[in-house]
């Protein structure tokens, strides 16, 4: 087997063109991922505001909006259609309307009542746009329910029990900030370098049959399919692993995303995935003759594994088939053991399962090399 | 006159024909093409169905058991979003549950929670929420609050009502001012109906870029670029060739996102408030940018077949990023924003998405629009460009 490795690190000296492009890659989408997201969460959405009571209290809103972290006033509108407008350009994400009048009804104990529009096809934004206006909905009413009170002779500490008898406080489990940072790092940066790793040993084994080497490559590896195929990927297991482990370093260290629970145990899974994605290609690059149709199905299949691995749109509200679909995705068994690992600090009693399917796709790699070893054996006797 | 526009049109078709048939001669490119496109927008369609995550179980840790602690979980299990899963004594065993991911959020309610409301002192729920997928921490919060407001509700009408206050005017006293809330384009903020539209642009982005990337990198790979091209072309001016590929996968792509962008959505009930003649308008201009922004690069970087793909794959996910459907364009950092206009997928997507998920017009995207038409103008000009640099490099 070292025998091959030999010769895979050979190649690797003579073109080292792939394998600094794709560090280059790994360090794009880490870069990327860490200025994109730095925000948390996003700041200062933009909001409008259609005044067609211009009063007072219409002021007053847009002034406390401007107030607020999470969004801004963008425009103030004369009426509904140039919100609406607006909002399928894309300037706005939710607006308040403010009817006619609305003062006036707010003195005389009418029950005035506004409107407010979000729009949802932007989610992340439309969500907490939606949040943040409805919040602001809630303080208008409780700071005029205030002044009611306190001019019926209500004490301050009194009224907050008045205006406010129930409350909710959240906390988020390892991610105490809902950060976005956080929560899109620890998983897509992972699944970027796992995904390089699957295509490099793809395409390396395609390389192989392309250049009709195959041959040579078998005689190396003493005619073991096996031998073959893993000397070859070794090389990018250690190095895809290094990375992996230098990404999640640099992100549970100095970024301070949160590591409850034992950061071998977390390096365990990182390379456990590497070398579950390898053995993924190293299947379907055995199954699939054709190496540059077998390197698209590798390709989708990749690409397919972020969606999988449930971490946006969870699998549980997946329909079923999708469900145990997802197990056949490293990334997902990744995802859980990480989940446990570092936001909930379980150890190995809990995470056991998902070590053990990944170390199970180990498998695939058997049969990739005995579909390999098949066709090598054909090629030999005609 | 005559003679010279009908031997630039024969050139073209020459080249245009010469395309058709490495198209379909060569199987990669099949399967990206009409496999990948076929077979990608139904199956997220299937794994987004349900649209979202209703019933997350959770666990109550009920320590008051008064008679409003008890309303408050009675209407948390009501709730769309969540369902009380389990009832625990103590603190303890729910959180064991949660270490389990037996349930997906604990709401505690405390001892003396019905002893403060009494008091007209407000009374805290505390929740503390699984946030491995955003889906759960938004749905233990959407469901939490909207269950707060209820009780919120509940609690001051009992409070003016122990003091005379009843009916209309009661309601008007904790209510001065109220709003109607309306959520436009995605009223049920279903995951589908968001996520969907984009995607389907992005699948016609990532096959038409890395299907034309196989044939250059083909090309390139067998030292037959430069034999690919018309000999009586090879000196004189390469816009003709470039046209004829153009044309070529303008020719295979219309049907392809006519099916994508329109017969898919349409068999499987997706938002669909764009008229078809507009989706087509925003999609010539798209195809053109996608088509020469792939020739261009494919001519120059792709040395192997495969070496685009191998190389550019991981990009899909940093270009669903740059779109601004997740991360919205005015919160990117300036460099990125910038950054994003270098791909057709960024306006590709924003202007599809307004069209069809939120009814604009093409007066409304005509920013998105322009910003095609000139990434098809510019990219036409360096895919020309792109095959002088393989005229250069085959010598």
């Amino acid at each position: 087997m070292w025998r091959v490795v030999n010769r895979e690190l050979r190649r690797i000296w003579h073109s080292p063109r792939y394998l600094a492009i794709l560090t280059l890659a790994a360090v794009l989408s880490f870069v990327f991922f860490a200025t994109m997201t730095q925000e948390g969460q996003p700041q200062k959405l933009h909001v409008g505001v259609v005044d067609l009571d211009h009063s007072y209290l219409s002021r007053r809103l847009c002034h406390e909006l401007e107030a607020t972290q999470g969004v801004t006033v963008a425009a103030v509108y004369d009426n509904h259609t140039e919100a609406r407008l607006a909002m399928q350009r894309g300037e706005i994400f939710a607006f308040y309307e403010i009817p006619a009048g609305t003062y006036n009804e707010l003195l005389q104990f009418h029950a005035p009542r506004f409107s407010l529009y979000t729009n949802q096809s932007y989610l992340l934004a439309g969500s907490l746009s939606y949040r943040q206006l409805a919040t602001m909905g809630k303080l208008a009413a409780g700071a005029v329910q205030r002044e009611v009170l306190r001019k019926k002779g209500y004490k301050d500490d009194a009224i907050m029990g008045l205006i406010q008898p129930v409350a909710l406080e959240t906390h988020a489990i390892g991610n105490t900030k809902a950060s976005y940072c956080i929560y899109l790092m620890t998983t897509l940066i992972p699944g970027i370098i796992a995904l390089l790793a699957l295509l490099h040993t793809a395409y390396v084994i395609g390389r192989e049959r392309q250049e009709r080497t195959v041959k040579s490559w078998m005689r190396k590896a003493g005619g073991d399919a096996l031998k073959a195929m893993w000397g070859k990927a070794l090389p990018y297991t250690c190095y895809y692993s290094m990375l992996l482990l230098l990404a999640n370093f640099i992100m549970y260290g100095p970024m301070g995303m949160p590591l409850e629970g034992s950061w071998l145990l977390l390096a365990l899974h990182s390379m456990l995935l590497i070398v579950a994605g390898q053995s993924a290609a190293m299947f379907l690059m055995g199954c699939v003759p054709d190496p540059s149709v077998a390197m698209s199905l590798t390709s989708a299949y990749a690409t397919l594994s972020f969606t999988m691995c449930g971490f946006s749109f969870p699998v549980d509200a997946m329909p079923l088939p999708m469900q145990s679909f997802s197990l056949m995705f490293p990334l997902r068994h990744y995802f859980l053991a990480m989940r446990d690992i570092a936001f909930f600090g379980n150890g190995f009693e809990t995470c056991w399962p998902q070590t053990a399917a990944l170390t199970a796709f180990w498998l695939l790699s058997l049969i990739g090399a005995a579909m390999l070893n098949r066709q090598y054996e054909r090629r030999l006797a005609c | 006159m005559l003679k010279r526009i009908t031997g630039n049109l024969k050139d073209t078709w020459d080249v245009f024909a010469a395309e058709v048939r490495r198209v379909f001669g060569d199987k990669t490119t099949v399967v990206i093409f009409f496999l990948a496109t076929v077979v990608y927008p139904p199956l997220y369609y299937y794994i987004y169905h349900l649209e979202m995550l209703t019933e997350m179980p959770v666990a109550v840790v009920d320590l008051s058991q008064g008679r409003d602690a008890k309303r408050f979980v009675h209407k948390l299990d009501a709730t769309p979003e969540l369902t009380v899963a389990y009832r625990c004594a103590n603190i303890g065993d729910a959180e064991q549950l949660l270490r389990e991911h037996s349930v997906k959020a604990i709401f505690l309610v405390p001892k003396d929670y019905d002893a403060l409301i009494a008091h007209q002192r407000t009374g805290t729920v505390t929740v503390v929420t699984d946030i491995s997928s955003f889906i759960y921490y938004k749905n233990a919060l959407m469901g939490g609050s909207n269950v707060l407001l209820d009780e919120m509700k509940t609690t001051q009408l009992a409070f003016q009502a122990a003091e005379g206050v009843t009916g209309e005017e009661a309601r008007t006293q904790i209510e001065p001012v109220a709003y109607d809330d309306v959520k436009l384009y995605n009223p049920g903020g279903g995951y589908a109906s968001y996520f969907i539209p984009a995607l389907l642009m992005l699948v016609v982005h990532q096959t038409l870029f890395f299907g034309i990337c196989v044939l250059c990198g083909d090309a390139n790979e067998n030292r037959k670029a430069l034999r690919l091209i018309p000999p009586r072309l090879r000196s004189r001016s390469v816009y003709r060739v470039t046209l004829g590929r153009l044309l070529c996968f303008l020719f295979i792509y219309i049907p392809i996102t006519l099916l994508d962008l329109w017969i898919i959505p349409y068999l499987f009930g997706m938002p669909q408030l764009g008229r078809p003649t507009e989706v087509m308008l925003l999609v010539l201009p798209y195809v053109i940018a996608i088509t020469c922004f792939a020739m261009t690069l494919g001519n120059i970087f792709a040395r192997e077949r495969m070496s685009m793909l191998l190389c550019c794959l991981f990009f899909s996910v940093i270009l669903f990023f740059l779109s601004g459907v997740v991360w919205p364009q005015s919160n990117m950092p300036r460099f990125w924003y910038v950054f994003s206009y270098l791909f057709p997928s960024t306006p590709g997507i924003q202007g599809f998405v307004r069209i069809s998920s939120m009814g604009a017009t093409l007066h409304e995207v005509r920013h998105e629009l322009l910003a095609l038409w000139m990434q098809a103008g510019v990219y036409f000009a360096s895919a020309c460009l792109s095959i002088r640099f393989i005229k250069h490099f085959s010598r």
